[in-house]
């Protein structure tokens, strides 16, 4: 049988990482540790120039190849630059923590930058295949970072407990998928959507591998009920990956959930908004809840993305395409601001001291008054306090929400939200109205102040004028 | 220009850190001049609006969700635009003679300046999102300023109830908006106020009203939302007089303005609105009575005119609005002064408590005088402006009889009258226990004048107090008709602004306030008793903390309920879960489908009990993990029985294979491993967790039997077809591997190759210690390589060497292939290091395991490569038919290439792994 060489030019920047990762790899066996930084700058450089191609190659339309299993659209483009941008300044927090800590070792970039290239397959995704494999790209690389410090006991366990879960959620996406598959006779999403539509399909099948498929998206997201390995996971691993776990995998994770839901079976929106109606209603409850109860900041903050996964189900179950575009916006700025808050934890660790802990931010204002204003801002914008630009991000998806006819769950967001901005908001007062416990300054070098003071004034920035970035998502979904 | 004029106090609070420390200017001064060019910039924009014009300033802001920046300057805005700057200047004046020194002074004016520009924002807006954004900055400003002394813990309580609530409202406010944008179409008021009555006539009209008077009611301060007022006076004193008297609490009350138009003419908005008025107007008045905190009963008393206003916009009609804005400018006006007066007296004499401040019109004439004129225009005194907007108020509660649908009108005067009474009362006690009524008792300070230009905006207020009492046409007619067209949208009836209306009902109802507010003052040791018994007090601040503490005991146990950190847990849940869904999506559908069964024998049914039962035994026995693996293995087998029952040879060949070298692989592993896992569990939870297996594994027999028996689906036709014309080969299974997919499997044999060489590189030098004995203490055996196994395996090789051979030539048709062969050859090698032991066994095998993995890709790469070299695309495949003495005619598949590389790479990769795993032992023993 004749074997077509497929374009590859889509997928360029995909191959490059690729190819960056595994040169990576080897070098880092043959450097010596005074020159380790050369991993780390060769993985940064590998991110931007990554970025770079990926807006070079910008398509005018969706471009399919690897037989129908890759796609390159305006939805994955801007994913791509957001998941390389937001790995960039991962990498970038993280650097002199890892070296405080004795971790600064190649495997944690070799393994960001295979976690990286699996989230751009993901989010170039156009085959249930394709989906998997960037999916368990991502997830091995991240199993094996939480685990990255081997001496610490909670590391391993969260590590452990993560690869459980996950593995078993893993197993449930990839039945939901070969149901899919059994009922469609495809793994071309193109092909899923048409045969789906066209009511050829069978329809129980089809609705139990719909069943599935939630399941294991909801584990990846960590939605409620399938989001018990959130706060182990974050608390436990070390605060560089807490990091990464927290910010750049959701966009991936939205990208899937974007097209085995939006791109391949729309004609099951009655199913899919029920089930993502639960899991955003729990997901926006438990989470705003019991992250009241954690006195451990990482633990909190995790239980505040579980919040947050609910908003951003609930502007994806409007099954509008301007629903679509307020939670691809709201995830953007997820990212941006969850990487802005576990980017102080790490600000504010110095050798031997991990800040994880609420009481860690009392009397921050003393100790660093621009920094507590910085945290301040990221406080505010989760808490979706205006004109901060998570404030902008809630704002779409209720106003998708009402527009889509599902005022009550909009309003169960209004309630639940009130409910959050108290633990975000403690945070603030303790910061600014509390005494520290340990008075020494906050003294960061210079490159860690100036961009963390970016991620936090591009928050406020961007919330003075959400415009841009608002048109970008709309615009990308229209390509 | 109106923009600019926004922008003007949020400049001063960014500019004046830097010129109140570099340049030394008085941070005072930067902020008076911040918010006099903003006054100037008002004024200059005032005459049009006077007129009646409405000016909309725009710019696009969010194109793309069709949202400007947009600022409107009609007669309501103007007004409080005109109190904002105008009471703004005067405040910070009195600020800068009442704050010490060493209090963190540009801070302050930072807030101040803040809050002021938030404030202007929120009366300019035209566009209703920005309006919003403006009011949640109110709510933050305000929470800064009321807990500007950080360290008093009353100032923080009372800054977070402040927030909690405002700031709550505020999102309440902002489900009222974004409805009634997606209603009108548009987030411009134009448009909303346009739109007539679409709003009023939609279905969701009783959710945007309650939404939006939540909004508005915590921010006034009104019932049952008025308890943050009161604790919020734990702010400095210049705060609460621009704050509570002309600014913040107004907000609410501008916005029942604002939305006049669209929302009210209801009979939901007039029972709700003067409703939440009326009740609390007159809690508002009894309440304050009973204050013994001088500024509590300002507090008090703010709310309760906030009530009376709230009551005229709930009665709805034009008169009844035009008093409530004539109330706005009275209310702001003299409670800014009496505030200050308030600040004074508690600056001068060190206390706010009335039960010790007593007489001091003798040490602070001036000031007392001023505070009297106020408290007089509080009460409501003639020639005063409070008289006048409180006559406006009686008249409009005694017209409310002619409207016939008010069921409940003759409620109205008689409520007023009464709130007037306490008024009376309250504004007496201020003037006559503050300032005669004995000598003080225990005061720090020793009273006297405050500094002169401490006084100067009492004064200017005062004055106003006066000027409009007497002069109200002159003063403020044009402004209150500006103000109140804006409002009703619609012309104004006529009205009367006199200062004398003759012997009319509301004259007699406020000389009925004036005598009950003296007879209730002069018997007030009764009253208070009286209240003091009042068995039930309740207060919305304990309510709040109260509700608060209950949401955080909640947030604990759910915690614990849901998070316990067992993975056990978290399993169990997921698991349940998954169940749960499963059973809701197969809840109603078909539990079988219509294609045809095959009939059951006998040897499917043994097999599939034995399939039960070994996985029952491997469930049950797990604990022993010999016995655990042995039934596992015994599952795999019959697994591969089954196949091989149900005609899928290739598959039983595959499963069986892969069988033999997982369990081996496993036993390789439990060496090291404890014999027996110990208890850990309880029963019950043992129970729990079987049935909840039980349970899942129905689920899934369900779901597949009711897959099967759907009719059959065309997945496979396309390959069956196209196997032996495309291919070459009958063997389905083979052909896709080798050909259809042959791609993939060439990825695959690398990566297969890869994990080899990862697994060699963790297990090189590793060396694992092997306990003498076992865990009950008995040694192992010494005899390590039994001989019959000895013998057997090497009769075996040669066997399982030709057996791979022969599957290996014959896999392109039949059941067989690389794969299989390789798996094939794997085990026989494996049993001879198994039974002889890697010393033995490694010097007859020589070969670089590494290099076999290595020449299988290799040869599987050149395979792909051949057809590129005959001008056809990468691993195009091609077949030829030999003959070969002995076997016959025989097929040569250019396949039959690429399947060797396979077949390599799968001995090299399971020989790497399992002598890999084994050759630890061996180290271990030496050791």
């Amino acid at each position: 049988m004749a074997f077509v060489t497929p374009d590859f030019v889509p997928a360029i920047p995909e191959i490059f990482v690729l190819g960056m990762a595994c040169l990576a790899l080897v070098v880092d066996v043959y450097i010596t540790e005074r020159y380790r930084l050369f991993t780390y700058q060769l993985a940064q450089s590998t991110l931007v120039a990554s970025a770079l191609m990926v807006i070079f190659l910008y398509p005018a339309e969706a471009v399919v190849t690897f037989n129908g299993t890759f796609v390159s659209d305006g939805m994955s483009t801007v994913l791509k630059v957001f998941i390389l941008l937001v790995s960039y300044f991962v990498f970038f927090y993280s650097k002199q923590y890892l070296r405080d800590r004795n971790l600064f070792r190649g495997e944690y970039y070799v393994l960001g930058l295979f976690a990286v290239l699996g989230m751009m397959v993901m989010a170039s995704a156009h085959s249930l295949l394709t989906i998997y494999l960037g999916l368990e790209l991502l997830s091995l690389s991240l199993y094996a970072l939480v685990a990255l410090n081997r001496d610490s006991n909670e590391a391993s366990e969260a590590a452990m407990k993560y690869f459980v879960l996950g593995a078993l959620a893993s197993g449930m996406l990839l039945y939901g998928m070969s149901m899919i598959y059994g009922a469609t006779a495809s793994l071309d999403l193109a092909e899923v959507y048409r045969v789906a539509s066209g009511g050829q399909a069978n329809d129980t099948l089809l609705v139990f591998g719909l069943v599935f498929v939630v399941v294991g998206l909801a584990f990846k997201f960590g939605a409620v009920p399938f989001h018990m390995w959130v706060p182990d996971v974050y608390e436990g691993a070390s605060t560089s990956v807490t990091l990464f776990i927290s910010t750049a995998p959701k966009l991936a994770a939205f990208a899937m959930a974007m097209r085995l839901l939006v791109d391949a079976l729309p004609s099951l929106h009655g199913d899919w908004q029920q089930m993502l109606i639960i899991l955003a209603v729990l997901s926006m409850a438990a989470g705003n809840v019991i992250a009241i109860a954690q006195t451990n900041l990482k633990r909190m903050l995790a239980y505040s993305t579980i919040a947050h996964v609910g908003f951003l189900l609930a502007g994806i179950l409007t099954g509008t395409q301007s629903g679509y575009a307020a939670a691809m916006f709201y995830v953007i700025v997820y990212a941006l601001m969850s990487m802005g808050g576990f980017g102080m934890i790490i600000l504010m660790s110095q050798a031997g001291i991990e800040a994880d802990r609420l009481d860690h931010f009392k009397g921050l204002n003393e100790r660093s008054p621009w920094f507590a204003f910085i945290m301040l801002i990221f406080m505010f914008s989760m808490a979706g306090v205006p004109p901060f630009l998570g404030f902008w991000a809630k704002w779409s998806v209720l106003r998708e929400l009402v527009a889509g006819g599902v005022v009550w769950l909009a309003a169960v967001a209004v309630v639940f939200s009130i409910i959050g901005a108290f633990y975000y908001l403690r945070v603030v007062r303790l910061m600014y109205f509390d005494k520290p416990e340990d008075a020494t300054p906050i003294t960061p070098g210079r490159d860690m102040r100036v961009m963390m003071s970016a991620n936090g004034l591009a928050i406020l920035g961007l919330g003075i004028y959400p415009g841009g970035l608002m048109a970008v998502c709309v615009s990308a979904l229209g390509a | 220009m109106l923009l600019l004029l926004v922008c003007v106090p949020f400049v001063g609070a960014l500019l004046l850190p830097f010129l109140a420390s570099r340049l030394r200017l008085p941070p005072a001064g930067v902020a008076s001049l911040s918010a006099f060019l903003g006054l100037i910039l008002v004024l200059t924009q005032a005459t049009p609006v006077y007129d009646g014009e409405v000016l909309i300033n725009r710019w696009d802001w969010m194109p793309a969700i069709g949202l400007s920046l947009a600022f409107r300057l009609d007669g309501l805005s103007l007004l409080f635009a005109q109190l904002i700057l105008g009471i703004g200047i005067l405040v910070v004046l009195y600020a800068h003679y009442y704050l010490s020194a060493e209090q963190a002074q540009s801070r302050f004016y930072v807030f101040l300046l803040l809050f002021m520009g938030a404030m202007l924002g929120l009366v300019l807006s035209e566009n209703l999102l920005q309006m919003l954004l403006f009011w949640e900055l109110t709510s933050l400003t305000s929470f800064l300023l009321i807990g500007f002394k950080r360290r008093d813990p009353a100032a923080r309580q009372g800054a977070r109830l402040a927030l909690l609530l405002t700031g709550g409202g505020g999102l309440a406010l902002f489900g009222a908006v974004v409805l009634m944008g997606q209603i009108v179409g548009s987030y411009e008021l134009t448009a909303v106020f346009d739109s007539g009555q679409s709003i009023e006539n939609h279905d969701l009209y009783p959710v945007i009203l309650v939404l939006f008077l939540i909004g508005a009611g915590t921010k006034s301060a009104q019932f049952p939302f008025h308890f943050w007022l009161p604790h919020a006076m734990a702010a400095p004193t210049p705060v609460s007089a621009y704050l509570h008297s002309a600014t913040m609490v107004k907000a609410g009350i501008f916005l029942l303005g604002r939305f006049f138009p669209v929302l009210a003419g209801s009979e939901l908005w007039f029972y709700a609105v003067s409703g939440m008025g009326l009740a609390t107007l007159l809690l508002g008045a009894y309440l304050a009575l009973f204050q013994h905190d001088l500024k509590g009963l300002l507090a008090y008393s703010t709310i309760s005119h906030l009530g009376l206003i709230t009551l005229l916009f709930g009665l709805g009609t034009p008169l009844g609005e035009i008093a409530a804005i004539f109330h706005i400018i009275n209310h702001a006006v003299f409670k800014a002064s009496l505030f200050m007066a308030a600040g004074i007296i508690d600056h001068e004499t060190g206390t706010r408590d009335m039960r010790r401040i007593h007489g001091l019109f003798k040490h602070m004439p001036y000031t007392g005088a001023l505070a009297m004129v106020a408290a007089a225009a509080m009460a409501g005194v003639p020639l005063l402006n409070g008289f006048l907007s409180k006559e406006m108020f009686f008249g409009e509660t005694l017209a409310l009889r002619w409207l016939s649908e008010a069921e409940w009108h003759w409620l109205f005067p008689w409520a007023a009258t009464l709130a007037g009474v306490f008024a009376v009362a309250y504004s007496l006690r201020f003037i006559h226990d503050v300032f005669f009524n004995g000598e003080p008792r225990e005061l720090p300070k020793t009273p006297h004048e405050p500094p002169r230009w401490m006084i100067v905006p009492v004064e200017i207020l005062v004055v106003l107090c006066v000027a409009v009492g007497t002069l109200p046409s002159i003063t403020v007619r044009p402004l209150l008709e500006a103000a109140a067209g804006a409002v009703l949208q619609m012309p104004l009836p006529d009205f009367s602004l006199a200062i004398w209306h003759g012997f009319n009902q509301p004259f007699f109802m406020s000389l009925a306030a004036m005598g009950g507010g003296v007879a209730l003052y002069a018997g007030r040791h009764w009253v208070f008793a009286v209240h003091d018994r009042l068995p039930v007090k309740l207060s919305g601040k304990r309510l709040t903390e109260g509700l608060i503490a209950y949401l955080f005991d909640f947030a604990h146990r759910l915690d614990h309920a849901l998070d316990n950190r067992s993975l056990r847990r978290y399993s169990f849940l997921l698991l349940l879960t998954v169940l749960v869904l499963g059973a809701l999506g197969l809840w109603g559908a078909p539990l079988a489908g219509s294609g045809a069964r095959t009939p059951l024998d006998s040897g499917a049914l043994l097999g599939g009990l034995l399939l039960g039962a070994g996985a029952l035994a491997t469930a049950v026995k797990h604990r022993s993990r010999l016995i655990a693996v042995l039934m596992l293995g015994l599952v795999g087998l019959i697994t591969s029985l089954l196949f091989a029952h149900f005609s899928a040879p290739d598959l039983a060949l595959t499963q069986v294979l892969v069988e033999i070298v997982t369990v081996i692989l496993v036993l390789l592993a439990m060496y090291y491993l404890p014999e027996a896992t110990p208890h850990e569990s309880s029963l019950a939870r043992r129970v729990r967790d079987g049935v909840l297996a039980a349970a899942a594994g129905i689920g899934i027999a369900v779901l597949s039997y009711a897959m099967l028996t759907l009719p059959p689906d065309s997945i496979s036709s396309f390959y069956l077809a196209e196997s032996k014309p495309a291919g070459g080969g009958t063997n389905v299974v083979n052909v896709i591997l080798v050909d259809f997919r042959g791609f993939d499997t060439l990825g695959e044999i690398t990566v297969l190759g890869i994990a080899a060489v990862g697994i060699m590189a963790m297990l090189r030098g590793l060396v694992l210690a092997v306990p003498e004995r076992d865990w009950l203490g008995r040694p192992w055996s010494s005899d390590r390589h039994p001989l019959v196994l000895v013998t057997v395996s090497k009769l075996l090789l040669p066997i399982a060497l030709l057996v791979s051979a022969f599957l290996f030539l014959r896999g392109h048709n039949e059941p067989g292939g690389g794969f299989i062969a390789g798996l094939v050859t794997g085990v026989g090698l494996i049993l001879q290091y198994i039974a002889e032991g890697s010393e033995a066994t490694r010097p007859r095998l020589p070969w670089d395991k590494l290099g076999i993995v290595g020449a299988g890709v290799i040869i599987a790469v050149l395979t792909g490569i051949g057809s590129w070299a005959l001008g056809y695309p990468f691993l195009t495949s091609t077949y030829t038919y030999v003959t070969l003495p002995l076997i016959g005619k025989f097929e040569l598949a250019s396949a039959l290439f690429f399947d060797l590389g396979v077949y390599l790479a799968v001995v090299g990769t399971v020989l790497m792994i399992l002598a890999g795993l084994g050759g630890l032992t061996r180290r271990a023993d030496s050791v």
